[in-house]
């Protein structure tokens, strides 16, 4: 029987989707195929065939760097990855974008908990405790620039700073917080994102979704209350 | 322990700057998956994705009863006891869920006593041909750390290898406090010495700086720069990222012959470990 994630995969499948970065596609043959979305139509990519060529794919970004946010818009090109069988998707796109799917189904089916900023701040220990005396101003601008979708990272953002429902930034678009909203479609400044858009696929999507801030969100939170 | 409806979580730190961190626990997780041993198996991260907040929706309640949750650590310490507990909300060694799901804590990889054949092997391998009777061990450890049990623990495995009798002499060595590494040579008296960092994964200590402290991180340079297959620099730079130290074992280095071998956290025998953990934890219930 499949499970929760696999029936969300083969409803999805139903035509080419993004995920992320990710084009994912049927083959006639009942396998799948996934590239980079802007790889879309190119026939010089570098053919891979098993679900772990998808964790050496994810680590590096086109310029060889460790890529520690894997959501991150840096994906790296060049590369096709065929599979056979919907188990080994699941488990490619598992180390592609590590825990998206399972928060995905958590979220369809009204489990998913979002934390609000305020509260994963109070929470942490150690070298982070700090982070929590982050003003209001402060955590709206680090917000701002570290999760954007052109250039910070691709997730939909679903936790609000404070549990009085404050927007985690007003420094962000309104279609950050939309899980309908293809945030890999988000380019920097306005006119790139019209161009962008209107060449592009209407590929449905899967979003990559935030329910609650990142370590690497935390650490810049603490680099900014202790001004370095 | 049925495997139709438990789940396996491993939990590890991870790195935001190291991608050599993570590679051990997703090898395990992946081993163990293949062993179909449990249900579903998933592995979550301080540092990385999924992050140990994410772990809390891994698991489907309608078919998972119970997770069972095996710190790769090398000790308890402050992420086993502190970090790991916060962010799954365990409330001790049992926690039960809203859902009705039961989330088992189990003890960390390194306090397992099979950790002990892990070394002995691990030893035993890389210096394979050598014998034992004229060769020191040295288990390699931080030292002053955030976690003073590492060593603790890296003591205990040295007292219980030498207790064996099988080597001339074990010994604890530490990077940051004496017994220094760099001090092996003043440290040891046989002629063959083998080294294993007591490590969970591999990186900048076991890669560069326990290798420039033995002092063999120099001769695999001029090795490779010789054979000219490398310029000092993509040597320095390169070697450390495949792990190419660990492939010139034995080192002839002041008439000596020393081995070293990669962290021992890399070894697949960990997979075993951690289902032992799993199961060991109803066996002490
Ligand atoms: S907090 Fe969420 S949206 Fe922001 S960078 Fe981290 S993962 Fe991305």
């Amino acid at each position: 029987m499949p499970n929760s994630i696999e029936r969300v995969l083969q409803a999805a499948l139903a035509a080419p989707f993004y995920f992320g970065q990710i084009l994912i596609q049927k083959t006639s043959t009942g396998g799948f195929v996934l590239s980079h979305r802007d790889d879309e139509g190119r026939n010089d990519l570098q053919t891979f065939r098993s679900t772990e060529d998808a964790i050496d794919i994810a680590k590096y970004d086109d310029a060889g760097n460790y890529r520690p946010l894997k959501t991150a818009p840096n994906l790296r090109r060049g590369w096709r990855l065929e599979l056979a069988t919907l188990a080994e998707l699941k488990c490619a796109l598992d180390y592609f974008y590590s825990g998206r799917l399972d928060v995905f189904v958590a979220w369809k089916s009204g489990q998913l908990h979002t934390t609000p900023l305020r509260q994963t701040l109070d929470r942490q220990s150690g070298m982070y405790r700090i982070a929590a005396k982050i003003s209001d101003e402060q955590a709206d601008r680090v917000v701002g620039d570290f999760c954007r979708s052109d250039g910070g990272c691709l997730r939909t953002i679903l936790w609000k700073r404070d549990t009085r429902g404050t927007v985690s930034s007003t420094k962000l678009p309104s279609e950050k917080f939309d899980p309908d909203f293809d945030q890999a479609a988000a380019r920097a400044p306005s006119s790139a994102c019209a161009e962008a858009t209107a060449d592009k696929t209407t590929a449905a999507t899967i979003p990559l979704l935030c329910q609650e801030a990142c370590n690497l969100l935390i650490a810049e939170c603490r680099k900014v209350v202790k001004g370095e | 322990m049925t495997s139709d409806d438990s789940a396996l979580l491993i939990v590890a730190h991870g790195s935001t700057v190291n991608p050599a961190s993570s590679a051990p626990t997703l090898a395990h997780t992946t081993e163990i998956r293949r062993r179909k041993v449990f249900a579903d198996v998933g592995c979550a991260f301080w540092k990385e994705e999924p992050s140990l907040r994410d772990a809390l929706f891994l698991f489907d309640s309608q078919s998972v009863r119970e997770v069972y949750v095996v710190p790769n650590f090398i000790s308890e310490g402050y992420f086993t006891q502190t970090v790991v507990p916060r962010e799954l909300g365990l409330k001790g060694r049992t926690t039960k869920r809203s859902d009705g799901q039961i989330w088992k804590y189990c003890e960390p990889v390194g306090n397992h006593p099979l950790m002990t054949d892990l070394l002995l092997r691990r030893a035993h391998q890389i210096a394979a041909g050598i014998p034992e009777s004229e060769t020191s061990l040295l288990i390699v450890a931080h030292g002053t750390d955030l976690n003073e049990n590492s060593a603790a623990a890296a003591k205990r495995e040295a007292e219980k290898i030498r207790s064996l009798g099988k080597y001339a002499a074990v010994l604890n060595v530490y990077m940051e406090e004496p017994p220094l590494v760099s001090d092996w040579r003043k440290l040891t008296k046989t002629r063959n010495v083998v080294v294993v960092p007591f490590f969970i994964s591999d990186g900048l200590h076991s890669y560069e700086d326990i290798p420039a402290l033995l002092g063999i991180a120099n001769q695999l340079s001029a090795r490779l720069r010789s054979a000219g297959r490398h310029t000092a620099r993509q040597a320095n730079s390169s070697h450390a990222a495949r792990g190419e130290i660990f492939r010139h074992n034995p080192y002839a280095i002041d008439n000596r012959s020393l081995s070293y071998a990669p962290s021992i956290g890399t070894d697949p025998g960990v997979a075993d470990i951690i289902i032992e953990q799993a199961a060991n934890f109803d066996a002490e219930s």
